[in-house]
């Protein structure tokens, strides 16, 4: 192991996270791992690193880093503002620090959520078979200030490594999801169904379990008890204000509102990636 | 004698989660229906399966990829499974006996539960301790289990604004469920009690001490005991 980076501002919701912790649904733990997929998967090809390689995801920005020793990172996900010292650093590409050097992200333009993946991947203990914070149940190592994260000794590829603008995900002020039926969905009325899939919704905040939207408001025909059953990434939970959820990679493993319909799991990167008040509109897939 | 329970009700509700419906309702039949179903659906997809979830009435399976699922041939799958199910042992589920302190340190809400329910300390304890609990479910947090057959005498309403922390290993009352908190968390259950057992610990190769279909039986233990038991934990 050596010595990564050693975190002088945290940023926003920062934590480990790898593709997630699977088999432990049954005793509540929750799946967890990187909200966008695609941006992680695509970071770590661009590295060359194996495909459940641990890295770090940044909420919006204000995080900041002293590099520890010379090593090859990437920053994948939303576009915004990178430098390393007071120097203009460009997503999507691998670049190098230095022992010494600083890497700041200071904000996000278009998408939210921010990968910066070492190559080799970020030293971690395995618990429950996956290296993904969970930090409700204290599941995981925690990224606070003066913490010092660790690597894995490699060669350094010499090479500057990216992808193409065209592979590059497209972040948009509106974006259109796919949506499954959800086992209650016919408990909705009808103008509500059809308000699902043909209005916008707002995306008004959330975090790492759920996101809140608010939109034309979605009713149950009457008002009766729901029997708590398994939800999961992307389940779209109506509580009685009539104001959709999408439950996000730390959902609870079962819950008790209305679930009125599923995000296809290929455009929860969309989801995920939703700045404040950008909007949402959901697409019922016909089967 | 044999009683064959009918095929639930099949839907994806994701690209590659297959939700099985009982009647929707909260009962020891679809307790017990869960339970055997689970195990089948486990033996059934095998290899194709990442896990699944089984909740009051239903059964959730995730799945590695789609597969096409033929209704008929699953529901005959499923008559052959009961048959040969019928005298095998894991029909028995496992009690667990849990031991709980009912002391006024612990028991924060005791007071209002028995101004709502009109019985005295004894009765509550007395009542609490009664009878097992069938573990219906774990959500919510983990390893927190959904305990069904409360007695109605204890069902108390959840607090009007709920606590910002309940401590580890509280034992509640909310509403018409039973249940102990495995983790330090927020909740407005009514607390009754703790038990000195730990329900959740990820160093533990079982990190939870209870898994749906188990039972839950409670025992009231003193301070002294409570304290002793808690040290030999440790």
């Amino acid at each position: 192991m050596k010595p990564l980076l050693k975190i002088i501002r945290q940023g926003v919701y920062t934590s480990l996270q790898d593709s997630g912790r699977f088999g432990y649904r049954a005793i509540g733990i929750p799946v967890s791992g990187v909200m966008d997929r695609y941006s992680f998967e695509m970071g770590n090809k661009i590295l060359n690193n194996a495909p459940n390689t641990v890295c770090l995801e940044i909420f919006n920005g204000g995080f900041e880093a002293e590099a520890l020793s010379d090593h090859t990172y990437v920053i994948t996900g939303a576009d915004g503002d990178f430098f390393i010292n007071d120097v203009q650093l460009y997503g999507w590409k691998s670049f190098s620090l230095c022992k010494g050097d600083r890497l700041k992200i200071k904000g996000s333009h278009n998408g939210s959520i921010f990968y910066v993946i070492p190559q080799g991947g970020v030293a971690t203990e395995s618990i429950l078979q996956s290296r993904s914070t969970y930090p409700f149940a204290r599941i995981g190592e925690e990224i606070t200030q003066g913490r010092t994260l660790y690597g894995h000794e490699l060669e350094q590829t010499q090479f500057v490594r990216g992808l193409m603008p065209i592979h590059r995900p497209r972040f948009d002020y509106i974006v259109q999801v796919r949506i499954f039926k959800g086992p209650h969905f016919d408990h909705f009325t009808p103008a509500s169904r059809d308000r699902l899939s043909h209005s916008t919704f707002q995306y008004t905040g959330g975090n790492r379990m759920g996101y809140f939207f608010k939109g034309e408001k979605l009713n149950l025909i009457e008002n009766r008890e729901i029997i708590s059953e398994a939800t999961q990434f992307g389940t779209i939970q109506v509580p009685p204000n009539g104001n959709p959820i999408v439950l996000m990679a730390d959902a609870q493993t079962v819950g008790g509102y209305p679930i009125i319909g599923t995000v296809h799991e290929d455009d929860l990167f969309k989801v995920a990636q939703l700045r404040t008040f950008n909007k949402i509109q959901f697409r019922l897939m016909e089967d | 004698m044999l009683q064959m329970i009918d095929f639930p009700s099949v839907m994806w509700t994701s690209e590659r989660t297959l939700r099985f419906a009982f009647h929707q309702e909260i009962s020891q039949q679809n307790f017990l229906a869960v339970n055997q179903f689970n195990q089948f659906i486990h033996k059934i997809f095998r290899n194709n399966m990442i896990e699944t979830v089984p909740g009051y009435f239903t059964v959730t399976a995730f799945l590695k990829k789609r597969l096409p699922i033929d209704i008929a041939q699953l529901e005959s799958e499923w008559r052959e499974f009961q048959l040969a199910f019928n005298d095998d042992i894991s029909l028995i589920s496992r009690v667990v006996r849990i031991p709980v302190c009912y002391d006024e340190e612990f028991a924060l809400d005791m007071e209002r539960v028995m101004e709502f329910t009109k019985l005295s300390y004894e009765e509550i304890v007395s009542i609490h301790t009664s009878t097992p609990y069938a573990v219906h479910l774990i959500g919510f947090l983990p390893g927190f289990p959904y305990l069904g057959g409360l007695d109605p005498r204890l069902h108390v309403p959840r607090l009007q604004t709920p606590r910002k922390q309940i401590e580890a290993s509280s034992v509640g009352i909310g509403g018409y469920q039973t249940g102990i908190y495995p983790i330090e968390s927020p909740g407005g259950w009514n607390i009754i009690g703790r038990t000195p057992y730990k329900l959740f610990d990820v160093t533990r190769e079982n990190p939870t001490l209870l898994q749906t279909g188990n039972r839950v039986a409670f025992y009231s233990i003193t301070k002294q005991e409570f304290n002793k038991i808690n040290q030999e934990s440790v």
